[in-house]
This record gives structure tokens, C-alpha cells and sequence, in this order.
């Protein structure tokens, strides 16, 4: 009996010491609630790890309508070569060149990095270079340029002090296309640049060769004449046509639009959306392409443009598809009188 | 028409590569390329060819001879030419003087000593007879200059990281020290990029980006009613590196903020339409305030319209204490999410309700009406510029026109485009002529941009992208430890390296740094370290 009653002390006292705190212990203690979630985690399921060099939370950025149609960003290397399905442009790479990492998602002023190719380590030469190709879409563009012409004069008469010009803008033949081509150096880099622009779809495409080796750069440029190119492809006419919608600037705007609806954005953002359209031989919107968008002011600019209606689009007399621009958002800086006054001193 | 033959190098006009105008201060001229590619075509090449040309005779014996050749080449060139970081620059510079037109206005200056001490006073829980109570309950530092201390109060983490030292020295006795601060190690705040699942697991579908605050204030003899660790717990950090959910950022100098506060959005603007002409492939944009639209211009990744704005958040995310522009304590964002906020015994700990920071109507002087945050804005905006200094590489002085030279080559191979030397000059100040109408040499163009895979942190702040930084200003760059936005590297080597990769607008750039010769590498690094 005794024993009986030391036996049952034990065990209540136990119970007491070990599992009474215990339990008040997960009935008071709001980790229960708190341990795993929002910033609390007891790694019960390893294994979750956020994946090394990826952007997962992205700002504004590129997107389109469909995964089908072609975009300008969608240019790549792959075998060796660099393609790009909406130009219309492939290049086989020079021997022992590559590109190592993709270029950055297009910009807010419609400024794409379609190609960034450099030597690979088995690169024998003198010096080393860059190959960048690049676009600029011509809709968006905040600088005063119209045309590949246009923007490369622009670029020669704005060259910082650093450079001195070697050869000034002339129209040139690369790849048996007309091109505009700038070179011009830097003698304390002793950094050359060799600039060959074109207009396709509107846009100004531009082949930007740097080297402190002029014979590479020459051999790289024969090198480009072998590209392939859309018969579009001019410095100052590029504009779309043949198998490709016709690129117009502006048609989005006056009697050319039968109906509108402004888009109703969930939240206020400063950003500028520059948007290009496909517009169908009916009128309708085929397809958007966002060159920087958030995701809901793409989804509310993509609400509203199902419900735009153009006039349609006459070439020779026949319905045609066109190509054209719209910024929604912020609009785009453009130099204010006293900004050229900064700029001029 | 023309054909690429008729490009001017294929004319004979250019058919070499120029003479350097630096090849009489380059003798070395390394070849030891970064990027494995020759460097200049004066001497490596040299030996590899004839080695070359001998085993194309012959032998494996030769072919031996070859691979010894390069390999003490190599060596030779790693060893004796190979480019260095000449470091965190030692001597003063007078880093972290007030503006010298402040000098001359007793009143102004008054407002800056007080704002330069109030910045440096050490916060308590509550109990504290200057009045500096309402730290925490979570906290990553109790005191402005704790973490704004190199060279110079105002600028970024200093050499030795007080946080390592907050658990012993009764600061933080109630917590354990993140794996991540160490005692020499840099001076951090940590954020999770997402939030974690009520299972434990990392849910990147839900990203969160907000401040993980490092301690608690339990355990300290000031903190009241808020004794309870478990009720208060420091966020999972161990987790979050095993699930790599976490990144981390350094303290951003504030020398001659004031500059870049009074900056006009429209200098900013026609600044970034010379920026755009650029054959780089950098093409920035700006981060924006919301509430007026305004370009934002502090921390990061430009996330804070104003110095007021910088210092009410910072007070309130850093320090956790309330203020004229931040009303509320801050709990961590799990639990702001959540719902669950901050224990009921945590809150109010400094007894004088909220906010914890405000004005003092009835003191004197002047400067002692100020609410803290005011104070501190005042001290940041009447910083000085930190000043150049001359460069010490190894023991020796860099002449002048190296740094001359590494500044040209700056601005040549483009790095300048984004590190504007200038952005603009300041619109007039209502505070004091040393911010009117003045030049501002921040080598920064204010734009945020695409660093790429490498630098992203997947944190979202305004309108800027996880991928997506502020160009950091580079001035006090010869004299800061700890390097880019999460002080990984002490190396600026590293830190020109760590631009280039996927989804990087600096790919280009970058690799026209590598590509120059170590000569012309140095001259970079030591301008980098003049400024």
C-alpha cells in the first residue's frame, strides 16, 4: 500500500514537473502561432530554397499577349548563332566569340540589348572586343531622332569629349543592306567604336563593335556582311511591310481610332508604359507587347485595348496589318527650354 | 554607298593600334588578363608564339617547354604587374565637415552640431535622463553613428561591427548574434525576400523584402514589461540562409546628402537624356516617390523621396522608434502580415506614448525644439562632399596623373554613364548658399538600374525591381570597407566584377574594364580611390 502510494507520488509528480508546463506551455505561447509563417520558420520542409541568380521579384518588364507572335527581346544565341525572329536577323558568331550573358530587359524609352557577344577564353588575338546589338525603338524613343540616320547624327553630335570622331555618319552597304555607319575612338582607352545602324520594323538596330584593334573590328565587320537581313532594312525607311505589319508612329491617335477606352489602372505608379500594338485588317488589337509594364497596368491596358477599334489600315487598296506605338503612364521627359540652356553650359 | 571596306580602318588609316599615350608610365604593361585574353601585344605574346612555333616542329619535349614558358609568364605577371585595390585610404581627409557656408551662419551651424549630436546619442528602452528612450522592441542598432561611422560619423560601417558586440555588452543580452555579423564583418540590416508558409517552406509566390530587425530588446534591464524572448522572438534567420531567403544591406553614407536632395527632378531628367546617348547598352530610369510623384533619390534603391523621409524611416526600421513621420512601433512584416503585430507588453516601454520621437516646444535653444528626425536630416543635408584625397598603393604614394589617367579611362570605357561624374546642379536652397546653384560630384546619375543575376536580391522597394539598384554614388569611395549594397566584398576588384552577369546593363562596361591593360586597370582602381 505504501509502495502503492510512493508509486502514484512519483507519477503525479512527474506529471506535474514534466507535462503540465508543457501543455499550459502550447496553450500561452503564441509562437504556436507564429513559429512557421511570415518571418518564422522552423525548416520543417527543407528543401524550398530560393533558386541562386534569379530575378523572381521583378519591377516593370516585358511582356506580350501571347507567347507566339515575335518580340524584339526574344533575340538569342543558340549553335553559335544569333537569331532574332521579329527582325528578321540572324548572324553566325565569329570562331572562338560568345555571349556569356544576356542583356538586360527592354528599357522604359524602348532601348533593347539584343545581343552582348564577347572572345571566348580560347580567343587567340592581339586585343580583346564587344560585339552589342542593339535596338531602339523608334516610337519611343526621348531623344530627337526619327530614324537610324537621324540618331546616329545624333550620337556623333553628342559624343562626350572623351571621344574624337574617325569617320563622321555615312551611309554605307553591310550585308548588302543600307546601313549608317559612325566610328569614332577614345585615344586615352585607345578604344575604338565601329557603329553600324539600321531602320527594320521601326525600329533602329545597331551593330556596336569595340575593340582596341582596328583589324579585328575590320574582320568582325566583314564578318557582319554575311548576316541576314529583312529587304526592309534601311537607315531612314525601315517601316515593316511584306511579311511583317507595316510600322506606322502615331496611328494610334485622331480619326484613326473609331473607339476608345482609357484603362483603369488598381493602383497610382509613375512609371511610363510604352506599349506596341499589332492592329488587324479589321481593326482590332491582335496583339500587345509591353515593353515595361507592371503586371497590373498590364492587365488593365489589356482590358482596355480588347475594346479599341481602328479604321483599317489600306495598302494599295487591300487591308493590311499595322505596327504602331502607344505610351500610357507617366509621359516621357522631353527637354524643356531650360534644360537646353543646362545642357548647352 | 560604301563598303565595309571602306570603313576607316580597312583603309589603311588605322590599320595598328595607336600608340598609348601612356606607354612611357607603363612600363610593366601586365598581360595578365582577368578575362584570359591577351592584354597588350607588346610582350606575352612574344613568348607564347616562338613557344608556339616550336612545338608546331615537333616534340613533346618542346611542347613542355611551351607550357613552362607561359606558366612563369604567368607568374611573373600575377606577381609583379597584376592590378591591386589600393584599399581603404588611411589619412584624413577632412571627411565629415559641415558645408563651409554653414560655418559663417552661427544659427544654421547651431542646428548641425545639435543634428551631429543627436545622431551619435546611444537610445535605451526607457529611463534614459538625456531622454533618448524609446528603443525597440526590435532594434538593429541603438544609435545613428553606430552604423554610419566610417570614416566619419554620417558615413558607412566602420572596420569593426558594433552589432557583434550587442548580445555581451547588454545592448541585446536576450538574443543570440545572426551567423551573419561578425566582429569585423560588416554592419547589416537582413530582409527575407518572401515569406515563409505556415509549414516551414519558403513561398516565393509572396514576397515580403521588409527589414528583419537583427535583436530584441528582452533581457535588458530598461525593457520593462517586455521580458518574454518567446513572446518576442528574433526572426528565423538560420532558416532563412539554409533556404537562402535572405539578403542582406549596408549602411549608405550621407556625406553631402544635402547636394543630392536639392537636385531638380528636371536636371535629373535632362541628365538622363545624355546618359542615353550611350553605345554601352545602359538605358536607367528613375525610382519614384509616391505620394507626389516626385523622383526619389535615398537609399538603395532610391526609395526615400527626402532626408527627412531617410532618417523617420530609419529611426523607426533601424531603431524602432516612433516618430513625427513614422507614428506607430514596427512590428516585423511577418507579423504586420500576419496580423499578430507586436506583445501588448512590448509596447509603450518608454511610458510617453506615441510617438516616441517628438518635438520639444519648450526647450531651448532653438535647436532643442526639434523632433530627432529633424535634427538628423538638418545634420546630413549641411554635410560636406567628402573630399578627394591623394591614393597610397603598397606603401607608395600613386602619382597625380595615374589618377588622372585611371578618370579619363573611366569616362572612356563607360562606367561613367551611369557613375556621372556630376548629374547636375542644384536648384537654389532656402538652407544655405554651399546648396544653391552648385555642382554636385556624387558619381551617381541618381537612375536606378538592372545590376543583373548577380547582384539582384529580389527585393521590390518603389518602383525598383529585385534586379534593379540606384547607381551608387562613388564619392568617399577611396575610404569606405565594405562594398556594394550588401558589403560582400572589401575588393573593388570584386565589386566591378560582380556588374557583369545575365540581365546586367554594366555587362559591357565591365568587360571593357577587363579587357584594358593592368596598367590602365590600376589607374582606374586608383582613381576609384582618390575620390
Amino acid at each position: 500500500m505504501r509502495f502503492r502510494f510512493l508509486w502514484l507520488s512519483v507519477v503525479l509528480g512527474c506529471y506535474v514537473a514534466f507535462v503540465l508546463p508543457l501543455a499550459s506551455a502550447q496553450e500561452t505561447n503564441p509562437q504556436n502561432v507564429l513559429k512557421n509563417g511570415g518571418d518564422f520558420s522552423d525548416n520543417a520542409q527543407p528543401g524550398s530554397k530560393v533558386p541562386e541568380g534569379v530575378i523572381l521579384v521583378k519591377g516593370a518588364w516585358s511582356s506580350a499577349s501571347d507567347a507566339v507572335t515575335p518580340v524584339p527581346e526574344d533575340g538569342k544565341v543558340t549553335n553559335n548563332m544569333f537569331t532574332d525572329q521579329y527582325f528578321g536577323m540572324s548572324y553566325t558568331l565569329p570562331r572562338d566569340w560568345e555571349q556569356k550573358y544576356e542583356g538586360p530587359p527592354p528599357s522604359d524609352t524602348g532601348r533593347y540589348v539584343l545581343a552582348q557577344l564577347r572572345p571566348a577564353d580560347t580567343f587567340k588575338g592581339p586585343a580583346r572586343g564587344n560585339i552589342l546589338i542593339t535596338a531602339q525603338d523608334m516610337f519611343f524613343t526621348p531623344l530627337p531622332a526619327r530614324n537610324a540616320l537621324d540618331l546616329i547624327n545624333y550620337s556623333k553630335n553628342n559624343l562626350q569629349a572623351d571621344y574624337k570622331v574617325e569617320m563622321p555618319p555615312t551611309r554605307t552597304t553591310l550585308a548588302g543592306r543600307p546601313f549608317a555607319f559612325l566610328a569614332y575612338w577614345s585615344p586615352v582607352a585607345q578604344l575604338h567604336w565601329y557603329i553600324s545602324a539600321t531602320e527594320i520594323r521601326c525600329h533602329t538596330v545597331e551593330l556596336v563593335l569595340t575593340s582596341r584593334d582596328t583589324k579585328l573590328l575590320e574582320s568582325l565587320l566583314l564578318d557582319m556582311d554575311k548576316m541576314k537581313l529583312p529587304a526592309e532594312t534601311d537607315p531612314t525607311t525601315g517601316s515593316g511591310g511584306g511579311d511583317v505589319p507595316v510600322c506606322l508612329k502615331d496611328y494610334a491617335s485622331g480619326d484613326n481610332v473609331i473607339a476608345r477606352v482609357a484603362p483603369v489602372f488598381t493602383e497610382h505608379r509613375f512609371n511610363s508604359v510604352p506599349v506596341r500594338i499589332i492592329i488587324d485588317k479589321e481593326g482590332k488589337v491582335k496583339h500587345i507587347h509591353f515593353l515595361s509594364a507592371f503586371p497590373d497596368q498590364a492587365k488593365a491596358i489589356t482590358e482596355a485595348l480588347g475594346q479599341w477599334r481602328f479604321k483599317r489600315y489600306l495598302r494599295d487598296g487591300k487591308p493590311a496589318e499595322v505596327e504602331t506605338g502607344i505610351m500610357f503612364g507617366r509621359t516621357p521627359y522631353t527637354r524643356t527650354a531650360a534644360g537646353q540652356e543646362r545642357a548647352a553650359q | 554607298m560604301l563598303h565595309p571596306s571602306h570603313f576607316p580602318a580597312c583603309r589603311g588609316k588605322q590599320n595598328r593600334v595607336p600608340s598609348s599615350p601612356f606607354r612611357d608610365i607603363d612600363p610593366g604593361h601586365s598581360k595578365l588578363k582577368s578575362r584570359g585574353g591577351p592584354a597588350d601585344e607588346s610582350q606575352t605574346p612574344d613568348f607564347e608564339t616562338k613557344a608556339f612555333e616550336t612545338t608546331l616542329q615537333g616534340g613533346i619535349v618542346i611542347k613542355i617547354a611551351k607550357s613552362v614558358l607561359t606558366l612563369m609568364v604567368l607568374l611573373l605577371s600575377g606577381t609583379a604587374f597584376a592590378q591591386t585595390d589600393p584599399g581603404v585610404q588611411s589619412g584624413s581627409r577632412g571627411t565629415g565637415a559641415v558645408l563651409s557656408s554653414v560655418n559663417s551662419n552661427s544659427a544654421l551651424l547651431a542646428f548641425f552640431t545639435d543634428g551631429q549630436n543627436r545622431f551619435q546619442a546611444v537610445e535605451s528602452v526607457s529611463g534614459n535622463a538625456a531622454g533618448n528612450n524609446g528603443l525597440g522592441p526590435r532594434f538593429n542598432s541603438n544609435s545613428c553613428s553606430s552604423c554610419h561611422a566610417q570614416p566619419a560619423f554620417g558615413g558607412s560601417g566602420a572596420a569593426n561591427n558594433p552589432q557583434a558586440q550587442f548580445v555581451n555588452d547588454g545592448v541585446a543580452p536576450g538574443n543570440t548574434t545572426p551567423s551573419f555579423i561578425t566582429a569585423t564583418g560588416p554592419t547589416r540590416e537582413a530582409r527575407f525576400p518572401f515569406f515563409f508558409n505556415s509549414n516551414g517552406s519558403v513561398n516565393t509566390s509572396e514576397p515580403n523584402g521588409g527589414v528583419e530587425d537583427l535583436f530584441t530588446v528582452t533581457g535588458r534591464s530598461d525593457a520593462g514589461t517586455c521580458t518574454n524572448s518567446t513572446a518576442l522572438p528574433q526572426p528565423s534567420f538560420s532558416s532563412a540562409i539554409a533556404e537562402n531567403n535572405i539578403i542582406y544591406r549596408i549602411p549608405t553614407p550621407v556625406f553631402g546628402a544635402g547636394l543630392i536632395e536639392n537636385l531638380d527632378d528636371s536636371t535629373l531628367l535632362d541628365n538622363q537624356l545624355v546618359n542615353l546617348n550611350n553605345n554601352f547598352g545602359i538605358s536607367g530610369t528613375f525610382n519614384h516617390n509616391g505620394n507626389d510623384g516626385t523622383i526619389s533619390r535615398f537609399g538603395w534603391k532610391a526609395q526615400n523621396k527626402s532626408l527627412h523621409v531617410f532618417a523617420g524611416e530609419a529611426y523607426n526600421v533601424e531603431m524602432g522608434i516612433s516618430n513625427l513621420l513614422f507614428p506607430q512601433e514596427r512590428p516585423l512584416p511577418g507579423e504586420d502580415q500576419l496580423t499578430t503585430g507586436l506583445p501588448a507588453s512590448c509596447l509603450n516601454l518608454g511610458g510617453a506614448g506615441y510617438p516616441e520621437d517628438t518635438s520639444n516646444p519648450a526647450a531651448t535653444p532653438n535647436a532643442a525644439v526639434l523632433d530627432d528626425v529633424s535634427a538628423f536630416a538638418n545634420f546630413m543635408r549641411l554635410l560636406a562632399p567628402p573630399p578627394t584625397g591623394g591614393v597610397v598603393l603598397n606603401g607608395s604614394s600613386v602619382n597625380s596623373s595615374a589618377i588622372a589617367a585611371g578618370k579619363a579611362l573611366f569616362s572612356s570605357i563607360g562606367c561613367a554613364t551611369c557613375h556621372n561624374p556630376s548629374p547636375g546642379t542644384t536648384q537654389a536652397s532656402g538652407f544655405t548658399s554651399g546648396l544653391s546653384k552648385v555642382s554636385v560630384p556624387a558619381y551617381s546619375d541618381i537612375e536606378i538600374h538592372n545590376m543583373g543575376t548577380t547582384l539582384t536580391d529580389n527585393v521590390a522597394q518603389g518602383s525598383a525591381g529585385g534586379g534593379q539598384f540606384r547607381t551608387a554614388p562613388l564619392w568617399g569611395l577611396g575610404q569606405r570597407i565594405f562594398l556594394l549594397h550588401d558589403g560582400r566584398t572589401t575588393n573593388l576588384i570584386t565589386a566591378i566584377q560582380d556588374h557583369a552577369s545575365k540581365g546586367s546593363e554594366a555587362t559591357t562596361v565591365e568587360e571593357q574594364f577587363f579587357d584594358l591593360n593592368s596598367t590602365q586597370q590600376q589607374e582606374i582602381l586608383d582613381f576609384l580611390r582618390s575620390l
